[in-house]
C-alpha cells in the first residue's frame, strides 16, 4: 500500500480511531444522547466549514467567514421584528454579496483571497460592531420562536438543527457533483491553467465560489442568533480555526481540486471529538485554540499538494 | 578536462539522451547545435547538473565525479549563464554577482559594502563592464546584464581550484551585432580562464565562436564538426535530414483546401512583445504551419488567435466578424479549439476524469438549468475513446495516468466533440513517441477532410513540412516568406532554415 492510496481514505480512519480512543476513555460517550447533543452543537461551524470548502476547493480561502457570521447575528437581530421570517432571506443575500465581493476583488483586482476575505472579514466585523454599538443586541423571545423556534426545537429527541445541517450537505453536495458551477470549481482547483484554455470563465466561477462561502457562512450566524436569540459582534469567535480544521482534516487541501463537502462533513467531525475529548480531559476552552492551532498545521502539512507549490511565502 | 561517456537519459516515454559523448578541453569553447527537441536542453541539465542520467559516466580533470544538483557542480567550477537571466533586478551589481556568497564580506552578519564592491569591481573587469557596482541590476541594458551574469559566474575562479566550465544557454537572443561581438571578444579572452559550452539556435554565431561543435539529433550526437570543417549547409543538413518517410505524415491524404472560405483572419496584427505586423488567412481545410526559431513569436500568434493575447494593433477576424474582445471565452465558443503545448499543465486538468474532461470546454451542451447530464457525457466519452482508440481503463480514468499520447488524444477530442472548425494545435506531438505521433498526423488529415482550418507550431521542420499546406516563416516577430502550397513541390528544410536564423 502506498501513501497516496491510503490518502483519500485518512479522515474517516482517523474518524474512527477517534472515537475508538475516546470511548475507551469515556465509555458514555458513545451514548446516543451524548452523541446527538454534540452533533447538534456542532452544527453552526459545520455550516460555516461547509462554506469554506468552497473557497479552499478552487485552492484560495476564506477567513472572512467568522467576521461575517458576527454581523450577520447583530444584522438577524435587528430585522427580525420588521421583516420576519424573510431576515433569513436577507442575511443569506448579504452573505452571499460579500462573498462576491471578495471573490471580485481576489480575480479581477488580482489580490490574493486570504487578504481580499481578510479586508472584507474585517469591514463586516465593524459593520458589526457599528450597528449592535458594540454591545450584545437581544431577539423579541416570543418572535424569534414564532418564526424561527422550528430551527432550535427538537423531533423525536433529534435537534432540527441536524436536519437543517443534513439539508445543506446534500444541497452543496449536489453542486459540487451534479452541476456546471461545482464542475467548474473542480476544474479551477485541479487545473486553472487548463481551464483557463478551455474557454471557462473562470474568473465567475471564482466568484461564485466565495459567494457560497458567504451565504453558508451567513447561514451560520443566523442560526447563532437564533439559538442565542440575539447577536453581537464576537459571538463566532475562535470558530474560525476549527472550521478551516474541519476542511483541511476532512481531506481538503489547501491546494484544491480535491475532497469537497462530504469530506468536510467528516473533518467537522473529527473537530467535534477532537473538542468533546478536550472537555472530558478538562482543557481549558482559552487553551482549545492552541490544540487547532497544532491540528491545523499537521492536517496542512499531511494533506498540502507540494507538486502544486512553486514557491510558499 | 570535463568528460561525459555513454550518458543516457530516460523520460516517460521519451528517450531523451541516447549514450551520448560529450567533451570540453581546457580553454575550449565547444557549441551545442540542434533542433527543438534533439535533446540539448536536457544534456545542458546534465552537464551543469539539474538532471542525473541514468548511466554513463561524467569525469572532471580525469576524477570520476557525481553531481546531484547544481549546487555540487557549481562547486566542482561548472557554472551556467542562464538565458532567463538570473540576475535579480531590484538588487545592485555587487549584491548580485555574489548572491549567496556574501559570506566573505561579512562581519557579525553585518556586510562590507566597501570591500565587496572592490571586489565586485575586479569581476567586473574581467568581462571589460565598466559600471558602478552599487547600480541597481534593472538599471542595466539586457548586454550588460549578461556580461554581470557572466562576472558572477567568473567568481568561481576564486572561489574552486582547478579549471572552469561555463555554460552558456542562448547568450546572444536578445543581443545587437554589436553586443554579440563584445561578447565573443570577451568570451574569447576569458578562455584563459575557462572553457566554454555554447548553446544557440544562431549557426553562424556557434560556427564564428566554437573550436567544435557537437550536432545533435533525436537524442544523439551525430557528429562532432571541428572549426573550419564544415560549411553551415553541411551542418543544417545533419541537425534535420533524416530520411523521412513521405507516409509518416499521411501527405497521400492531403488534398486541396477551399481557398474561398476563410476561417481565420490576422489582419496587420502586432501583439505585445516581438510579433509585429502579421496578416494571414486560414481556410476551411487548410494546415497552415507557422515556423519560426524559439522565441520568434509563433506561440504568441497562435495563443493571440485563442484570445489568450489581445493584439495591439490590426484586426483578428473569426469566420467573418471581428474579435471585439480577446477572451478564450469568445474564441470557443466561435468554434476555436486551442491544443496547448504544455499539454500537462494547459491541455488537461489532471485529477478529473476523461469526461470531465472532454466537456469541460462545452459543459453548456450537457446541462438543463446548471445541472449537468452526466450520462450523455459518459456516452460522449465512451464514443470518442473508441473512435480514437484511447487507451484509458474507461471514462472514470483520472486523465493525469494516462500517457502523453492518450492525453493528447482527450484534448483534441474535447474540441472535436464540441464541433469546433478552427483548430490551434502548438506542438502537438511534442513528447510524444513515435507511434502516438501517427495517431496525431491521422488526426490532423482527417480534421482537414472535415472542412477544419489548422493553425499548427510543429515539433520539428519535417513536421511542418510533412502537415503543411502552407507554410510561414517568421523570424524575430515579423513575416519572412509564405511558402504555398504545391502538390509535389514542398519545400525541404533548408529553404526554411534560410529565412529563420
Amino acid at each position: 500500500m502506498n501513501m497516496e492510496r491510503i490518502k483519500p481514505h485518512l479522515p474517516w480512519m482517523t474518524l474512527v480511531v477517534l472515537v475508538v480512543i475516546v470511548s475507551v476513555i469515556d465509555p458514555s460517550f458513545l451514548k446516543p444522547t451524548s452523541l446527538l447533543s454534540l452533533a447538534g452543537d456542532i452544527v453552526p461551524l459545520f455550516i460555516m466549514a461547509l462554506g469554506i470548502t468552497f473557497a479552499i476547493y478552487i485552492g484560495g480561502i476564506d477567513l472572512s467567514a467568522q467576521s461575517m457570521a458576527n454581523m450577520v447575528t447583530v444584522l438577524a437581530t435587528i430585522w427580525l421584528s420588521s421583516m420576519g421570517a424573510w431576515t433569513a432571506v436577507a442575511c443569506v443575500f448579504v452573505g452571499a454579496a460579500l462573498g462576491a465581493l471578495s471573490g471580485y476583488v481576489t480575480t479581477r483586482l488580482l489580490v490574493p483571497s486570504f487578504i481580499s476575505t481578510l479586508a472584507v472579514g474585517g469591514t463586516a466585523y465593524s459593520i458589526a460592531q457599528w450597528l449592535s454599538g458594540q454591545r450584545s443586541v437581544s431577539m423579541d423571545a416570543a418572535l424569534r420562536d414564532s418564526t424561527f423556534g422550528w430551527m432550535i426545537s427538537r423531533t423525536a429527541g433529534i435537534p432540527h438543527e441536524l436536519f437543517i445541517a443534513a439539508a445543506l450537505l446534500l444541497v452543496c453536495w449536489f453542486i459540487e457533483r451534479r452541476t456546471v458551477i461545482g464542475r467548474n470549481l473542480k476544474a479551477i482547483g485541479a487545473g486553472e491553467l487548463a481551464a483557463v484554455a478551455s474557454g471557462v470563465n473562470v474568473a465567475r466561477y471564482k466568484i461564485a465560489a466565495f459567494a457560497l462561502s458567504g451565504a453558508l457562512a451567513a447561514f451560520a450566524g443566523l442560526l447563532f442568533a437564533v439559538k442565542l436569540s440575539g447577536g453581537a459582534p464576537n459571538v463566532a469567535n475562535g470558530f474560525l480555526l476549527p472550521a478551516i480544521v474541519a476542511v483541511l482534516v476532512g481531506g481538503t487541501p489547501l491546494t484544491g481540486g480535491v475532497g469537497g463537502v462530504v469530506n468536510t462533513m467528516i473533518g467537522t467531525l473529527i473537530v467535534a471529538v477532537i473538542r468533546a475529548s478536550m472537555l472530558y480531559l478538562e482543557i481549558d476552552a482559552t487553551q482549545q485554540q492552541m490544540v487547532f492551532g497544532l491540528v491545523l498545521i499537521c492536517a496542512i502539512a499531511l494533506t498540502i499538494d507540494r507538486a502544486k507549490l512553486k514557491t510558499v511565502k | 578536462m570535463y568528460k561525459l561517456k555513454n550518458i543516457d537519459k530516460k523520460f516517460p516515454g521519451v528517450h531523451a539522451l541516447k549514450s551520448v559523448d560529450f567533451s570540453v578541453g581546457k580553454g575550449e569553447i565547444v557549441g551545442l547545435v540542434g533542433e527543438n527537441g534533439a535533446g540539448k536542453s536536457t544534456l545542458m541539465k546534465v552537464l551543469y547538473g539539474a538532471y542525473q542520467p541514468e548511466s554513463g559516466q561524467i569525469a572532471m580533470g580525469g576524477k570520476p565525479v557525481h553531481f546531484s544538483d547544481p549546487r555540487e557542480a557549481l562547486a566542482a567550477g561548472i557554472g551556467m549563464v542562464f538565458q532567463e537571466q538570473s540576475l535579480i533586478p531590484n538588487l545592485t551589481v555587487m549584491e548580485n554577482i555574489f548572491l549567496g556568497n556574501e559570506k566573505q564580506f561579512s562581519k557579525a552578519g553585518l556586510i562590507n559594502w566597501k570591500s565587496m564592491g572592490v571586489a565586485a569591481k575586479k569581476q567586473l573587469a574581467k568581462v571589460k563592464l565598466d559600471i558602478d557596482p552599487g547600480t541597481p541590476t534593472s538599471k542595466l541594458s539586457f548586454a550588460q546584464r549578461q556580461l554581470v551574469e557572466l562576472a558572477k559566474v567568473l567568481t568561481l575562479e576564486e572561489r574552486v581550484a582547478g579549471d572552469l566550465v561555463i555554460l552558456l544557454d542562448e547568450p546572444t537572443s536578445v543581443l545587437s551585432k554589436d553586443e554579440v561581438k563584445l561578447l565573443f571578444s570577451i568570451v574569447r579572452e576569458l578562455t584563459s580562464r575557462a572553457s566554454f559550452i555554447f548553446v544557440s539556435h544562431r549557426l553562424e554565431e556557434v560556427m564564428d565562436i566554437s573550436d567544435r561543435i557537437y550536432v545533435m539529433k533525436d537524442g544523439a550526437v551525430v557528429d562532432v564538426v571541428t572549426r573550419g570543417q564544415s560549411s553551415v549547409e553541411d551542418i543544417q543538413k545533419r541537425m534535420v535530414g533524416r530520411n523521412v518517410d513521405k507516409e509518416y505524415y499521411r501527405e497521400r491524404r492531403q488534398k486541396s483546401f477551399d481557398d474561398t472560405k476563410v476561417l481565420l483572419e490576422f489582419d496587420d496584427v502586432s501583439l505585445p512583445g516581438r510579433v509585429q505586423n502579421i496578416s494571414f488567412k486560414l481556410h476551411a481545410g487548410e494546415v497552415l504551419c507557422i515556423v519560426g526559431a524559439e522565441g520568434s513569436g509563433r506561440e504568441s500568434i497562435i495563443r493571440a488567435a485563442y484570445g489568450m493575447i489581445s493584439p495591439l494593433a490590426g484586426a483578428i477576424t473569426i469566420k467573418g466578424t471581428v474579435l471585439a474582445q480577446s477572451s478564450p471565452q469568445n474564441a470557443a465558443e466561435q468554434g476555436v479549439g486551442y491544443v496547448p503545448r504544455e499539454r500537462k499543465i494547459e491541455g488537461i486538468v489532471s485529477g478529473m476524469n476523461v469526461h470531465e474532461n472532454m466537456t469541460l470546454s462545452q459543459l453548456k451542451r450537457f446541462t438543463t438549468l446548471g445541472v449537468i447530464k452526466i450520462g450523455a457525457e459518459r456516452a460522449l466519452a465512451k464514443d470518442w475513446i473508441k473512435k480514437l482508440a484511447i487507451k484509458a481503463s474507461s471514462e472514470l480514468a483520472d486523465c493525469g495516468n494516462l500517457s502523453g499520447g492518450n492525453q493528447q488524444k482527450v484534448v483534441l477530442s474535447k474540441w472535436r466533440s464540441g464541433g469546433s472548425d478552427i483548430m490551434l494545435l502548438d506542438h502537438p506531438t511534442r513528447g510524444l513517441d513515435i507511434g502516438a505521433k501517427e495517431d496525431v498526423y491521422e488526426m490532423i488529415r482527417d480534421m482537414s477532410e472535415e472542412g477544419v482550418g489548422i493553425l499548427l507550431v510543429a515539433d520539428t521542420f519535417e513536421e511542418a513540412i510533412g502537415l503543411a499546406h502552407t507554410i510561414m516563416v517568421i523570424k524575430d516577430g515579423s513575416f519572412r516568406k509564405h511558402f504555398p502550397y504545391a502538390p509535389g513541390q514542398k519545400p525541404v528544410p533548408f529553404d526554411l532554415l534560410q529565412h529563420m536564423i
